[in-house]
């Protein structure tokens, strides 16, 4: 795979190899659990006639995965876009226009890994009919077809011989498993599981009631996404490069991100009760194309699982230029509010500077949520009965979707319908200056006025690029 | 954006940043809508009722029907003269709700499309909804009983000035 070829191309031929991998060890422990008991023999034997089912399974798999797999092609088009032509019985031609392209993923599940196999995301913005993903390619041809998607986006378009050239990136923090580890143990959704959990096995316990899946399920599933977040998460590295900021996480599944500059839509910090000690904060983004659906969309969505709050304020400085959360004057909500939001009174508060909108809330856990005047989509007030008694609204400003939303709660009605409507002004003006999609000819300009790489001050993990 | 102010009433042509109230006709759409659906299960449990060995009870049912319609007349009435627009000169304000207030504003390079549905009973009535999309699912702007040729003018207006001044996501 060189360079730009409008050559339709096939995926990796090992792709039915690495498609029936995956299903390998849920189809046997799946069988185990609901034919297990039923089949005669020792154990032994009973373990070898649940992997050949498990094998046949398996094959039947194989097989479908490699009818679509000579039915798979991709090439780019005249326009430059990549294209994407699938299905057996139903063609389908899909088409991804770069100029829409938020960010591209490389995910290697574990199966795929040892294979030397990579999976292909690009994300693109207003993808509501499914998502596009090129599963498998070869490492190497991923790795190149993720430049070349990047440098398209950009703006640049390599000739027909030469491939695009690898972006140099730096790493800026690693995250110690140790860290990540202790962070998730004292995190708060565990917390709240394993609370939950001893009220559910309470409950149990003296109403020897026999609702025993019940019980499995409220104690294991904190323990499961516990791990979950540390096999995801697992050495979380964030480095710089010109055609981005690159992600990387994961010890089974590797996933790696290339998030192009302006692609963040809005950033939330937040540190739960127990980080406070440590100085821990987590970032968290919303990203178009990414939307709020599954787990693994989820995940994507995090900037920094965990990281002191110095080092966090460094990554934000890259995602959003010019912002400074701490510097943005913030106002404090009216006594009124006390009486609606007890616990969260001394801590909610919004403001703005030039670039930013920025809402802070919660006591147990903290959070500041911060978008960007450019990507101010909408701007809505509310106010239910409750808050009217007290003569209070909130102002909600919205986010394409995702894990964060921006919501200046309870102010006084007059200060929220001001503030509702500047921000729109603001978000109306911003976008008169806003900078062009293509993000290539800005960053070329000011690469040339200043030689020198940008100043960082993280200290750790100056290592550079791999 | 107090709820106290005057309403321009639907077709006639406001200053800028004036209030455009919803058509009244959508006041009587709904109500007839709701009042076929809940007339027609009070009747289907009266007459279940009137089969009991407590007929009288199908009288209750009468009541209780006839004072959900009534109290939903009284209901309807009020949210549509709670909904109004207005088309400022950056962004389009769209508000709602009597119990729960929301006030939405979008601005103009904001908008990602335009929606204007007419469902059959809104058709006999001559009226449309107008339905704004942002890249934010969270945006819900909705502007519902809008004359057609009004809604068909708005679609027409929004599409423009979003055309101006969109500039991606």
């Amino acid at each position: 795979m060189s360079g730009l070829s409008t050559e339709p191309r096939r995926l990796h031929p090992l792709t039915p190899v690495a498609q029936a991998g995956r299903v390998a060890p849920p189809a046997f422990f799946g069988l185990a659990i609901v034919a297990g008991g039923d089949l005669p023999g020792g154990p032994l034997l009973r373990a070898l006639l649940l992997a050949l089912m498990a094998l046949a399974i398996v094959a039947v798999v194989a097989g479908f995965a490699y009818v679509s797999w000579t039915r798979t092609t991709f090439w780019f088009d005249d326009d430059g876009d990549l294209r994407i032509a699938s299905g057996l019985f139903q063609r389908q031609e899909r088409r991804v226009q770069l100029s829409r392209l938020q960010a591209v993923d490389v995910v290697q599940p574990i199966v795929a890994r040892l294979v030397g196999l990579a999976e292909l995301k690009p994300e693109v913005a207003g993808g509501e009919s499914g998502k596009v993903s090129l599963a498998f390619l070869g490492e190497a041809d991923a790795q190149e077809l993720r430049n070349e998607l990047l440098a398209r986006a950009a703006g640049i378009r390599t000739g027909d011989q030469e491939a695009a050239p690898v972006a140099p990136e730096r790493v800026l923090v690693r995250v110690p498993p140790g860290d990540l580890a202790l962070s998730l143990l004292i995190s708060e959704s565990l917390i709240a599981g394993v609370l939950i959990a001893v009220v559910v096995v309470g409950v149990t316990f003296f109403t020897e009631g026999a609702a025993a899946i019940g019980l499995l399920i409220a104690v294991a599933a904190p323990i499961l996404s516990t791990i979950n977040g540390f096999l995801a998460n697992y050495d979380f590295t964030v480095a710089e490069s010109p055609d981005g900021l690159r992600l990387r996480r994961g010890l089974l599944t590797t996933r790696s991100q290339t998030v192009p500059p302006g692609r963040v839509q809005a950033v939330e910090i937040s540190q739960p009760l127990l980080w406070r000690r440590y100085g821990w904060v987590r970032v968290r983004v919303n990203i178009a194309g990414y939307g709020g659906g599954d787990q693994a969309e989820g995940e994507s969505s995090l900037l920094l699982p965990v990281a002191p709050v110095v080092v966090a304020n460094a990554i934000l400085a890259r995602v959003l230029p010019g912002v400074e959360v701490e510097r943005v004057p913030l106002e404090p909500v009216p006594p009124a509010a006390r009486r609606r939001a007890w616990l969260q009174y001394p801590r909610l508060a919004a403001g703005y500077d030039d670039t930013v909108f920025v809402a802070r809330t919660g006591r147990l856990v903290r959070k500041i949520s911060l978008i960007p005047h450019v990507r101010t989509q909408s701007v809505r007030i509310t106010q239910g009965p409750w808050q009217r008694s007290l003569g209070l609204a909130s102002v909600h400003v919205d986010s394409t979707p995702g894990p964060v939303t921006v919501t200046a709660a309870h102010r006084t009605l007059e200060d929220a319908t001001q503030m509702a409507a500047a921000q729109a002004a603001r978000a109306t003006a911003a976008r008169l200056v806003a900078p062009p999609e293509r993000w290539m000819t800005e960053r070329m300009q000011r690469l040339v006025a200043s030689r020198r790489p940008p100043e960082t001050n993280l200290d750790e993990e100056r290592a550079g690029a791999s | 954006m107090g709820y106290d102010r005057e309403l321009i009433r639907a077709g006639e042509r406001p200053e800028p940043g004036g209030w455009i109230a919803v058509s009244p006709k959508l006041a009587t759409a709904r109500r007839l809508v709701a009042g076929a659906v809940i007339g027609v299960l009070s009747v289907v449990v009266m007459v279940g009722l009137a089969f009991t060995p407590m007929p009288w009870l199908a009288l209750v049912a009468l009541l209780v029907g006839v004072g959900i319609i009534s109290w939903s007349w009284w209901l309807i009435g009020r949210q549509v003269a709670a909904t109004a627009y207005s088309e400022r000169t950056d962004d389009l304000v769209v508000r709602s709700g009597i119990l729960f207030h929301r006030t939405v504003l979008v601005p103009y390079g904001r908008m990602q499309l335009v929606d204007v549905t007419s469902g059959p009973v809104d058709r006999r009535f001559g009226i449309a909804s107008v339905q704004l999309h942002t890249a934010a699912a969270t945006t819900d702007a909705t502007i519902p009983g809008v004359p057609a040729e009004d809604a068909a003018r708005l679609r027409d207006h929004l599409a423009a000035l979003g055309e101006a001044r969109s500039a991606g996501l």
